[in-house]
């Protein structure tokens, strides 16, 4: 029955794409598309009652099919996919205007991508699905028509592809190892071997490099801050949600060596600062939420390197929704005053948009009772000694940067046009979601500690403002040409091997 | 003896090398496909089973059949991404003029 979850957006994608073939997009595109986006919510509440549950697509045995399955480890995933799509798939109804068809198409296969990777217990179908997601999302990136959006959309490919066939290669290494494919399966006849190490380092490095986070992120600014806006909402939102959910896979499936983990924390708060450092100092809107999202995936590895599975789970559901919302809400500022400056937007005049970004910008500085801080808190309980001071230095970091941006934001400045009333009224739901699913969950409410994270983030603000830290302009490092293009995959790939080889010897000595 | 699996790790790291080191796009590409080339060998090789026979029933002793089948999958990406690869290289070349 599940499995219909991503049948369904596969074959309304199919009917896109043949309607797009025979310029019948003006009229059916938009229904069918809305009817594949929408369509899986059904299944996963028929499927919610008879959670938790597992199942083999076309009911053969465990040895023999693809396991497929709902319970709590990625009912929250889903739950975020579908919110997030469905904002997003509305959004989209406005923002493209030409090539409806093919759009149209490409954003339900990534539907159908991400739902697969997010519900299969298999690590090849698991693979399978994450790849059809991206390769949907390198041409939707693709298809943006800024400046140099190719060059994005073209390093987001060669690098998530150079992820795909490393981690293909790992889960290659157990397959050879235990004979199985299946998470459950390799979970009752695993022998830990030296290789079976090996491959885990192999499959983390490279879920890593596609997630993301800090030394191999890259990619990950450009195509998010180049793609046109919803889909910069989608891939922030939930796309790099994908490689999380591998990672909880093989951390629920195999006991992973303590050096790994420990390598994995430190590169966590590694990712989580260095996001922060960066953010500061963009002056782009959407540069700076990619950063914020390099830095917000820290925290979700940190979550995992601490065994915290709830902490992985609650904080990629509550990433999932403030970063697509401030996507959002940023893209209806960009969208009517046609600019990313941050100097140049402000949503003075819109009380709707002001709200909204207020508010989930509270969200992601962990204040309460949003989301966020409920998924803060959790991971804050896994912590010992000085690593909490960190956590909390961390977290007045990233609100100074938001700080920051409502800062430029706030200020009043000429505009021309308001903003479409569809994009302000998706923008303030996903406010208002990131609310009731803190007070749903039962986020506690801490004043005192909110109060004071605020003001010290509002000092370090002022401070960094006198000392003309946002006046602070980064140069390109490689020029925009083609062969500044070559040059800078040449490095990064370089990196990658260097770090590769990092953790091969750190996660064994 | 060299075996299908030591082959195809040899081929990852020449395509990882290849993408190091070529500053043309489309070697990058190519690179690409090799270190693919390389997974695909690799995993065609864990099914091997020695002096076993096609896995066409009925017979004693087969080699494992189902690699084989994983990896058509992963070669049909590999055709797909190359060509969405190749198409935004003529996008990016087009845009530079």
């Amino acid at each position: 029955m599940i499995s219909l979850m991503v049948a369904l957006p596969l074959l309304f994608a199919f009917f896109l794409s043949l309607i797009s073939t025979f310029k019948l997009d003006k009229k059916f595109a938009k229904p069918l598309f809305i009817a594949g986006s929408l369509i899986p919510w059904l299944f996963l509440l028929i499927s919610l009652k008879s959670s938790p549950f597992y199942e083999i697509v076309g009911g053969w045995s465990r040895e023999g099919g693809i396991e497929i399955g709902l319970n709590d480890y990625n009912l929250y995933f889903l739950l975020a996919e579908l919110i997030v799509f469905s904002a997003a798939a509305l959004y989209s109804l406005k923002y493209f205007t030409n090539n409806t068809g093919k759009v149209y198409a490409l954003l339900l296969l990534m539907h159908a991508g991400l739902i697969g990777s997010f519900i299969s217990k298999d690590f090849f179908n698991y693979y399978i699905y994450m790849e059809i997601a991206s390769v949907s999302a390198f041409a939707l990136v693709g298809i943006s028509e800024e400046k140099h959006a190719k060059t994005a959309a073209f390093k987001y490919l060669i690098f998530s592809l150079l992820a795909s066939y490393l981690f293909i290669f790992a889960i290659g290494i157990i397959y050879l190892k235990t004979g199985y494919l299946n998470a459950e399966l390799i979970k009752e006849n695993l022998i830990i071997t030296k290789e079976i190490d090996i491959a885990l380092v192999i499959a983390f490095i490279s879920l890593i490099l596609k997630a993301g986070i800090f030394p191999l992120y890259f990619w990950l600014p450009d195509a998010h801050a180049k793609a046109p806006n919803p889909i910069s909402a989608l891939l922030s939102g939930i796309v790099v949600k994908s490689p999380i959910y591998g990672m909880l896979l093989i951390h629920e499936t195999f006991s992973v060596n303590a050096n790994l983990m420990m390598l994995l924390r430190i590169i966590a708060f590694a990712s989580v600062f260095f996001g922060i450092v960066l953010m500061i100092l963009q002056r782009n809107v959407k540069r700076l939420l990619a950063y914020s999202t390099v830095s917000q995936m820290g925290y979700i590895l940190l979550s995992l390197s601490i065994n915290s599975t709830l902490g992985v789970i609650y904080y990629s559901f509550a990433h999932s929704l403030f970063k697509s919302g401030l996507f959002l809400s940023a893209g209806a500022l960009i969208d009517s005053q046609k600019s990313k400056n941050l100097k140049k937007l402000t949503y003075r005049g819109e009380p709707l948009l002001m709200v909204s970004i207020l508010g989930l910008s509270l969200a992601i500085g962990g204040i309460s009772p949003f989301v966020g801080s409920y998924a803060k808190n959790i991971i804050l309980k896994g912590l010992t000694d000085y690593w909490v001071y960190l956590f909390y230095i961390a977290n007045v970091g990233t609100l100074t940067s938001f700080i920051k941006m409502n800062y430029y934001l706030a200020k009043p400045k000429e505009v021309k046009a308001k903003s479409r009333s569809l994009y302000k009224a998706l923008s303030f739901i996903m406010m208002l979601l990131t609310l009731t699913f803190g007070i749903y969950f039962g986020a506690e409410i801490k004043l005192i500690s909110d109060v004071l994270s605020i003001g010290i983030a509002l000092i370090l603000f002022v401070i960094l403002k006198r000392f003309n830290v946002f006046e602070i302009e980064l140069k390109p490092k490689f020029e925009r040409s083609m062969k500044g293009i070559a040059e800078e995959i040449n490095f990064y790939a370089g990196m990658f091997g260097i770090v590769f080889l990092i953790f091969l010897l750190l996660s064994f000595f | 003896m060299i075996d299908a699996e030591i082959t195809g790790i040899i081929l990852i790291l020449i395509g990882l090398y290849g993408i190091i080191t070529k500053s043309n796009l489309i070697k990058q590409i190519l690179s690409l496909n090799i270190l693919s080339i390389g997974v695909v060998l690799f995993f065609v090789g864990t099914g091997y089973v020695k002096g076993a026979d096609i896995p066409i029933m009925p017979r004693a002793k087969v080699v494992d059949p189902l690699p084989a089948t994983l990896m058509l999958t992963t070669l049909v990406v590999d055709v797909a991404i190359t060509a969405l690869a190749l198409a935004l290289i003529l996008r990016i070349r087009g845009e530079e003029k």
